[in-house]
């Protein structure tokens, strides 16, 4: 067990690092969900209220929520795309790290780099848009974000399953667009056409920034968002172990 | 003590392809092999097993004792495959202290940078690596763990001739120090100089085993070489000695044949003037092109 916990921490500080060092995730998992942040809010008006809560305190979580998106799907997807067809993952199996280290690490890491962008992005909030909330609803609203980034860390497995890592960095975010404009995480689904709302709503990433929006607002979550988000979490991880499992097969 | 490697009738099939087929093999500890073959024989899928990538689809084999999959051998081992592959976005020094991590044992990292002749890159990225250090990289990864059995397959393409003549002083130490080593190479003279013991498979099929001289002896055909003097013509060279094959390098010739004993008595019966006369058996190389030969007549090496 202190073998497998030692190659654990080990692997999970590399990941971190490399983490770190990717311009990429720092583009599109902190610097443009900042930003546009700062713009949409200055556009629409400190004051404006939408879905019960401050607009500044509802879209703080839409980008924090776009911005653990782009982090799960640009971190995850193309680094285990390069690994695998490179043949890093291929070597990785002749030495004694367990699989599921190598996929736990990067999940650990993947997820102490969520915690980061939440704080960072509610410190942003409290301390430049001077938004009060009560302590728990922070906590609980963070609570959430980490546990509703399980389908999108499944999502950035299965990416990774494909074979061209130029392909799937493209298509993470394109992918990561599309989920959030889709999604309502740029424009609220109350500005959208019915139609659009519907799609919105089967739409894992409205239903990720969804429940911390009612934490925002009071209220409760509904049951069907968690299910839903599993559901996803389900389908994505079924489809990657599937993939995996063919390619196994040719090896 | 149990083998190093045991194989025993392993099968490999990729759907209707054999790739392997009914491979028996056992390397003793503290001996190096070489695995020989031309392209596609089946080396890499033999060492693919052998590292537990892969599983036979008949057959049984172990690795030191044990399954290649089971943790605690993989601790034993270390490989250095074909495909060149690090991660990006880490040091150098970076990447060999987490592999370092995988292992119960490991070599202390200075160790393992001035082997793989990476000292002055440590502080360098991975992804800025030219494709000659990236091998060497993959060289001190694979020996981060001090392992009693070390895979190299092909481990030399991309390395510049320094970093080549380094690497195989490190092996002969690693050698010296009782580590059994099973290498593939396309490169004779690399075989020649570590291997105790040749392998030699052809459509996964195992054609030639023995150890170096042995294997060299299956070579038929012998080269002679002299000094030819002015009376000696290619035209009256060639009514001599029939359908030898010759080359001329100014006067000098090379003449090669199965029968050199033969056509040398000739030549100096025929009062000739030739001169600086040598006759060598030939390496691995032509052995091995003597076993393909064999196989096109479909004897039986």
């Amino acid at each position: 067990m202190n073998a497998y916990i030692r190659m654990w921490k080990a692997q999970s500080g590399a990941e971190l690092l490399r983490t770190m060092r990717n311009r990429r995730f720092f583009m599109l998992g902190i610097v443009m969900p900042v930003m546009l942040y700062f713009v949409f809010v200055a556009s629409v008006g400190d004051n404006v209220q939408i879905g019960g809560i401050d607009w500044k305190a509802y879209y703080l979580i839409s980008m924090t929520a776009f911005g653990i998106i782009g982090s799960s799907l640009n971190s995850l997807g193309p680094r285990l795309s390069q690994e695998r067809t490179q043949g890093w993952a291929k070597w990785l199996r002749t030495t004694p790290l367990p699989n599921s280290a190598y996929l736990f690490s990067k999940i650990l890491a993947q997820a102490a780099i969520h915690v980061g962008i939440i704080v960072l992005m509610f410190a942003v909030g409290i301390l430049v848009k001077h938004i009060h909330m009560p302590a728990h609803f922070w906590l609980e609203s963070a609570l959430w974000l980490l546990f509703g980034m399980i389908p999108f860390l499944a999502l950035g497995t299965l990416l990774g399953t494909f074979d061209a890592p130029e392909v799937v960095t493209v298509l993470s975010t394109v992918l990561q667009m599309m989920l959030s404009l889709l999604g309502g995480l740029w424009t609220p689904t109350e500005q959208m056409p019915a139609w659009l709302v519907n799609v919105a709503h089967a739409l894992p990433s409205y239903r990720f920034a969804e429940g911390a929006w009612n934490i925002m607002a009071g209220r409760a979550i509904p049951w069907e968002t968690p299910a839903i988000l599993l559901g996803y979490a389900a389908v994505f991880i079924l489809l990657a172990v599937w993939r995996l499992s063919r390619k196994g097969a040719r090896a | 003590m149990s083998p190093a490697i045991d194989l025993n009738k392993v099968t490999k099939r990729f759907g209707k392809k054999v790739a392997v087929q009914e491979l028996s093999l056992r390397v003793e500890r503290g001996t190096s092999m070489a695995l020989l073959g031309r392209n596609g024989a089946g080396k890499t899928t033999t060492l693919s097993m052998l590292l537990g990538v892969s599983s036979p689809t008949e057959g049984r084999l172990s690795v030191l004792g044990g399954k290649p999959t089971d943790a605690k051998v993989r601790d034993r081992l270390g490989a250095m495959m074909q495909e060149v592959s690090v991660i990006e976005r880490l040091r150098v020094e970076e990447t060999i202290e987490l592999v370092r991590k995988y292992y119960d044992k490991p070599l202390p990292l200075r160790t393992l940078l001035d082997w793989s002749g990476l000292t002055p890159h440590a502080k360098l990225m991975t992804q800025g690596l030219s494709g000659g250090q990236k091998r060497r990289l993959s060289f001190a990864l694979a020996l981060a763990g001090d392992p009693e059995l070390l895979f190299l397959d092909e481990p030399t393409v991309g390395m510049d001739i320094e970093s080549r003549q380094r690497f195989w002083e490190t092996i002969e130490q690693l050698k010296a120090r009782g580590k059994t080593l099973i290498l593939t190479t396309h490169h004779m003279d690399e075989a020649e100089r570590i291997a105790d013991r040749v392998v030699v498979i052809d459509e996964g099929i195992l054609k030639a085993d023995g150890t170096l001289d042995e294997i060299r002896r299956l070579n038929r055909v012998r080269t002679m070489t002299f000094t030819a003097g002015p009376d000696v013509t290619p035209e009256r060279l060639r009514a001599l000695i029939g359908g030898a094959e010759t080359a001329w390098d100014g006067r000098r010739v090379r003449l090669t044949a199965a029968d050199t004993d033969r056509l040398l008595r000739t030549l100096i019966r025929d009062g000739a003037d030739i001169s600086d006369i040598e006759i060598s058996a030939g390496g691995l190389e032509q052995a091995l092109q003597t076993i393909w030969s064999r196989e096109r007549k479909g004897e039986t090496a």
